[in-house]
């Protein structure tokens, strides 16, 4: 028996624990849903370590996530800031247009107001010389523009052309020391000639003591040489000085257009043609 | 052969920016006179029988595009290379210093020119009242200008000579 037994040891032991196992399959089989100290137990131990694994892991998923994201938010905040430009300039550009359009609208209720017909003109240079004040303009002969038209913006006299090429000009203006306009004072007809006096001023010489001027005076062209139509503003009366001796008082006058800010402007065809 | 294609280049770049950029971005008394600059370059360092001509030049163009009067810088700046290409031989001209100084008094010298041609010559009364209260900033800035660019290589000075 004994023989046997120990022949057959290697079955007889496998067979045992096939026995024990489905023995406890089942007994547990009954109480399938509650757990065994075993079980408990091992639960226990494990469930610590799979807090931890599981934290481990959901932070390395965190971080990959991150990262991927900090990769999408990089784009973003290129194509954003590449939109934000493209924005920016066409706010630029639209405010641009619209004092484009109030300038264009003073210029054409201006040219409404002429019986003359005129051209308009845009700045496209400057004098580089502190001494001389002129303007380099976008229109020339090939446009019919000739040396002495008178140069007109929505505030009043600007000056006149004095070197017309085929495709520009230059415009003398009002304030450079060679340019010289028969005007008159608007309210006491007071004539005399303004001249420029450089920087951003003018003064109006020739007009005799007894002539009734003062400041805050309206000065207007008298229409006298033919350069300039009767009745455009230029300037206004800032200062009147009467000396002692002498025959002429000294009168200084502040331009009405803007000479700094120029930017279109209307050439007179009439005055030339004539 | 190229040295002077360099200076030709100069000049050209001193001349488009006095045209275009300098009216536009700086205000009247402060802006550079790059043409007058690169005239005392011409007279004190390139005394070349063309450089004359270029002086002659560089005066007539800023004439083209400044003022009303045609040759009124052009005769200036010629006087002021007459001058110095004479002087050039007695006085150490690779002295930065004295280019700077040198500038300084051109500009005043030529302002002092042109004022004089213009109440001579033209109508333009009350001139010395804008020219005047200019010519001082305008020397110092052209001083400043040239103390930078003669600060920089400028091309073939020595073979000039």
């Amino acid at each position: 028996m004994i023989k046997l037994l120990i022949r057959h040891k290697r079955f007889l032991i496998t067979a045992v624990f096939l026995l024990t196992v489905f023995l406890t399959y089942a007994i547990n089989l009954r109480n399938k849903e509650h757990a065994n100290p075993l079980e408990r137990g091992v639960m226990s131990v494990t469930a610590p370590i799979a807090g931890g694994g599981a934290a481990v892991t959901g932070m390395l998923g965190d971080l990959w996530s991150d990262y991927v994201d900090l990769l999408e938010v990089r784009r973003e905040n290129v194509a954003l800031r590449k939109s934000v430009q493209r924005l920016n300039e066409r706010v630029v550009a639209g405010n641009e247009a619209m004092m484009a359009n109030a300038r264009l609208k003073a210029l054409l209720d201006l040219k409404g107001t002429l019986n003359a017909a005129s051209l308009a003109v845009s700045v496209i240079g400057e004098d580089s010389s502190a001494w001389f004040k002129t303007l380099v303009v976008d229109r020339g002969s090939a446009d019919g523009l000739l040396e002495g038209m008178p140069v007109l913006a929505a505030g009043g006299v600007v000056g006149r052309l004095v070197k017309v090429a085929p495709h520009s000009s230059r415009v003398l203006l009002l304030t450079d020391h060679a340019s010289a306009i028969a005007a008159v004072v608007q309210r006491s007809r007071a004539r005399g000639v303004v001249r420029g006096a450089g920087g951003g001023r003018c003064s109006m010489e020739f007009t005799v003591k007894d002539d009734d001027v003062k400041v805050g005076d309206a000065v207007v062209s008298s229409g006298i040489g033919g350069v300039f139509p009767k009745g455009l503003p230029i300037g206004e009366v800032t200062m009147v000085k009467k000396g002692e001796y002498g025959v002429f008082q000294t009168i200084e006058v502040r331009p009405t257009v803007n000479i700094a800010n120029l930017e279109e402007m209307l050439v007179l065809f009439r005055q030339a043609d004539e | 052969m190229m040295r002077y294609l360099k200076v030709t280049g100069w000049l050209l770049a001193a001349v488009l920016l006095q045209m275009t950029l300098l009216p536009r971005y700086l205000l009247d008394p402060f802006q550079p006179n790059l043409i007058l600059i690169l005239v005392v370059y011409l007279g004190l360092k390139l005394p070349h029988r063309f450089a004359g001509f270029a002086a002659f030049c560089l005066g007539v163009l800023q004439d083209s595009f400044s003022g009303i009067y045609l040759g009124l810088h052009a005769f200036s700046y010629l006087c002021i290379y007459t001058l110095l290409s004479e002087l050039a031989d007695r006085l150490y001209t690779d002295n930065r210093a004295l280019f700077v100084l040198v500038v300084f008094l051109a500009t005043l010298m030529g302002a002092l020119l042109n004022l004089v041609m213009l109440l001579i010559f033209s109508v333009s009364n009350g001139v010395y009242a804008s020219l005047l209260p200019a010519l001082i900033p305008q020397a110092l800035v052209n001083a400043l200008i040239a103390s930078l660019v003669f600060s920089f290589p400028l091309p073939a000075v020595e073979e000039a000579r």
